[in-house]
């Protein structure tokens, strides 16, 4: 009996000695516990894919368990409130996609509440970006880009694109290039990116804008072809394939982008933890074989770049949204 | 054909390495367990295991997952069975004459037949995903959206006869499902439909919650709220045995629900769920004895046991040949795939012989173990009705809300649950059967989706159903149904429902 009390005083003491430096310097403490990463998406999309990488990498820099949280619905937007409204002390992350700034767009034009804002949250890295490439059918008369608008300006809305949903990825790319071209198609949106391949592969449809890692071992087999990329540069996998701003299309810039965020009100010191680890973490060789094995390049960029490149793609994709306005 | 047996010599000797044959094994039982356990279905267990696959080789990941994917097929049907309780939403079918066998003291023969016609439908489907494949592949891309419209439209048609009881009924229960499967973001506009600013209701309501809500919850409540306690059926050792007349019935429907079950599986973007209630309304429409459905009859069981597994054997055949995704367990394979480096494609069979063949051996090995497996536990499960219903229901209830909450870590989910299940007490206090709604809501959103897919595609015009071929069979079929339904207006005589009712009025009295 008296052992035990002794056990548990000297347990309270420890527990108390251990608080104590937790309490007076926070910022080395952090994390003191489990942290959950949360993906705003069913697991095995891109989001998962890079998350769950990037958390077993966080994992041994923070010598905590990183947790995935898989929170999907609603395009996302189920998972991203719960963020936004999540405890900003660092226990929280979230692996979000380019689709986060589209969001928000699509409320305002609908005049709805908005169901979270940008504002909300504070970058902490871009992993990776990948722009959408345009891809068409084998059969297709389509040699080039050049082809393809001719075409489709002599039969308009006649050529049409599958996506993965509208205001989704494929939707706004695709009405980014459709705005440039000054050319009218006519979208089937369906429920993913799944689904809208396999519109394309089974002929319902002619083209789609997709990433590059679900469309290229069609490519390869010679069932589809690759016209154009939405990117600055051309892609190291497909090094023949123009851009469409070199084509002239300069307003035709989309990247399915992944990157690391916490609510905005985390505190500086927890931020700066946090990005110390993903710059740690993205240079591991575990997490860079990870993500060259999904074909899907690393793009890092700390939290001041990033937020100057999130600004600049958010501005984008709030115009093609605004170009799109309320489908009837 | 040389070639094939090559390949499957390479299979099997990939398949029955210790390590795989391991794998294979504990992917069929947490399969079995994922099925058994009301609410949580094959997808959560494999997201869940997902993870996990990343240190393995991708041979050994893929035999393991999809060995908890038709593994559950197999566990489904048990508590559907003994309970009235899905184990997961492709066994909703299963639970009405399953459970109708149990409460007559035949859950023995139920889970025995069930467990057989999984493992023949899921041993024939292999064999048909091992032959047939990349030709299968390509008829399943051909199916757009007005072909899969028309197979919905014939579809329904064939659902008329689903269940027993009031016609009338079921159409109402079959619109109330069509009403809450229009919940959700309309997929061509990005408006919230009777989602009232709850987010997470974005995506519609779930099939999981639905059919946990309006079977498990609802029997739950129903059998609290009896005044007397209901007797336990206490199994004898011999009745655990199907008997041979309940052999020799249930031959054809498991081959029946296999070869539907398979179709259905290929083509992309239809659920496994569908397949069991076809197979189920089509066994009901063959038998000479179509009264018996309902109450107990091991057509019942057998159909729709075997077109689950059959389908989710189906489902491998686009995602193998093509790399293309059926339904959301086929996507979750497929990024098992993709994060060893391996991009599914056409090229997947060719490139990668040992992960397609060591799949395909693995089945046949999956297959058997499942059966090895399920067959002696059915006289253990079946001994699960002999625990008090004060300790087995509690139990039965907390596994229902980790399950559904588990699926997508929403509480949302929970409540539609809960509201389903009061939704469920008060039909079945009216007599409504509540399979039809978890038809609907399965239905309303790619009838939907396909309906506009295919006039979006035709820019407004219907000649489109009638401008594909698939298409225009699938709607001849459905107007001939609607003609031989007519018939009796026309001339006198009875049609089978009636003489249905005729004979189950006079069995009453």
């Amino acid at each position: 009996m008296k052992t035990g009390k002794t056990i548990f005083f000297a347990v309270l003491i420890a527990v108390g000695v251990g608080l104590i430096p937790g309490m007076v310097i926070a910022q080395e403490a952090y994390p003191t516990r489990p942290v959950q990463i949360i993906v705003p998406f069913p697991p095995g999309g891109v989001a998962d894919l890079v998350a769950r990488p990037l958390a077993a990498a966080l994992e041994k820099i923070l010598k905590q368990p990183m947790v995935v949280v898989n929170k999907s619905g609603a395009g996302g937007a189920v998972g991203m409130q719960a963020a936004a409204v999540s405890k900003p002390d660092g226990y929280m992350l979230m692996v979000a996609l380019s689709s986060i700034s589209v969001m928000p767009e699509v409320d305002k034009l609908f005049g709805r509440p908005q169901t979270y804002k940008v504002e909300d949250f504070a970058p902490i890295a871009l992993l990776t970006a990948d722009p959408t490439i345009l891809v068409i059918k084998k059969e297709a008369s389509w040699k080039n880009v050049a082809d393809f608008v001719e075409d489709a300006k002599r039969r308009p809305n006649e050529i049409k694109y599958s996506s993965s949903g509208v205001y989704g990825t494929m939707h706004v790319a695709m009405e980014m290039f459709i705005h440039a071209a000054g050319i009218k198609l006519r979208h089937i949106p369906t429920a993913g990116g799944g689904p809208a391949l396999t519109a394309l592969l089974g002929g319902h449809v002619e083209c789609l804008s997709g990433g590059p890692n679900v469309s290229i071992p069609h490519i390869k087999a010679g069932t589809l072809r690759v016209l154009a990329g939405w990117g600055a540069q051309r892609l190291t996998a497909l090094p023949d394939v123009p851009t469409l701003k070199e084509l002239g299309y300069d307003d035709a810039e989309f990247y399915i982008w992944s990157g690391l965020f916490v609510p905005k009100a985390t505190p500086p010191a927890v931020i700066k933890v946090l990005r110390e680890a993903t710059r740690q973490a993205v240079s591991a060789p575990e997490f860079k074989s990870a993500m060259e094995k999904m074909e899907t390049p690393i793009s890092y960029m700390d939290a001041d770049e990033f937020q100057k490149f999130w600004e600049k793609d958010a501005q984008r994709l709030a115009r093609a949204v605004r170009q799109i306005g309320k489908i009837q | 054909m040389v070639e094939t047996l090559q390949n499957l010599y390479l299979g099997f000797s990939t398949a029955l390495t210790p390590m795989n044959f391991i794998y294979a094994f504990m992917g069929c039982l947490i399969g079995t367990l994922v099925g058994v356990l009301p609410g949580v279905g094959p997808l959560a267990g494999i997201s869940l295991l997902l993870p996990t696959t990343f240190g393995l080789n991708p041979t050994s990941a893929i035999i393991l997952l999809a060995g908890i994917y038709y593994g559950a097929m197999y566990g489904g049907s048990t508590t559907s069975i003994l309970m009235r309780i899905p184990g997961e939403a492709a066994s909703v079918m299963t639970c009405i004459d399953g459970y109708a066998m149990a409460q007559k003291g035949r859950a023995g023969p139920a889970l025995a037949i069930s467990a057989i016609g999984s493992y023949i439908a899921g041993t024939a489907s292999v064999i048909g995903l091992m032959f047939l494949a990349p030709p299968l592949a390509k008829y399943a891309l051909g199916f757009g959206p007005p072909e899969y419209f028309s197979l919905l439209v014939l579809g329904l048609l064939v659902l008329g006869y689903m269940t027993g009881g009031s016609m009338v009924k079921n159409l109402a229960m079959i619109v109330l499902g069509l009403l809450l499967g229009m919940i959700g973001i309309d997929h061509f506009t990005g408006y919230f439909r009777f989602s009232y600013g709850v987010v997470a209701l974005g995506d519609g309501i779930g099939i999981v919650p639905v059919a946990v809500g309006l079977f498990g919850i609802s029997e739950i409540l129903t059998t609290a709220g009896q005044p007397k306690r209901p007797e336990v059926i206490k199994p004898r050792l011999k009745d655990l045995l199907p008997s041979k007349e309940e052999f020799r019935d249930s031959v054809a429907p498991i081959g029946r629900g296999s070869l539907l079950g398979f179709l259905i599986g290929i083509i992309p973007g239809s659920a496994h769920i569908i397949s069991t209630f076809i197979a189920y309304a089509v066994e009901r429409r063959v038998s000479k004895h179509p009264g018996k459905f309902g109450k107990g009859a091991i057509e019942g069981v057998a159909g729709p046991e075997s077109a689950n597994n059959a389908a989710s054997c189906g489902a491998l055949v686009p995602m193998l040949a093509l790399g293309v995704p059926t339904g959301p367990i086929p996507a979750v394979l497929l990024a098992a795939l993709m994060v060893h480096g391996i991009n599914p494609g056409p090229l997947l069979i060719k490139e990668q012989p040992v992960i397609f063949w060591g799949l395909i051996a693995s089945m046949y090995v999956g297959n058997l173990i499942l059966l090895l497996l399920n067959l002696p536990l059915v006289g253990i499960f079946v001994n699960f009705l002999r625990v008090p219903y004060k300790i087995l229901y509690p139990t039965i209830l907390m596994l229902c809300v980790v399950g559904v909450y588990a699926v997508n870590s929403s509480i949302v989910d929970v409540w539609i649950m809960t509201l389903m299940g009061i939704l469920g007490y008060v039909l079945r206090k009216y007599e409504f059967e509540p399979a039809p709604i978890v038809l609907g809501v399965v239905l309303a959103p790619i009838i939907e989706m396909s309906f506009r897919q295919a006039l979006a595609m035709s820019d407004g015009s219907y000649v489109i159903f009638l401008q594909r071929p698939i298409s225009v069979i699938f709607l001849v079929a459905a107007l001939t149904m609607v003609l031989l339904a007519l018939k009796p207006l026309l001339k006198k005589g009875k049609d089978w429902r009636e003489r249905l009712t005729k004979a189950e009025k006079t069995e009453d009295v």
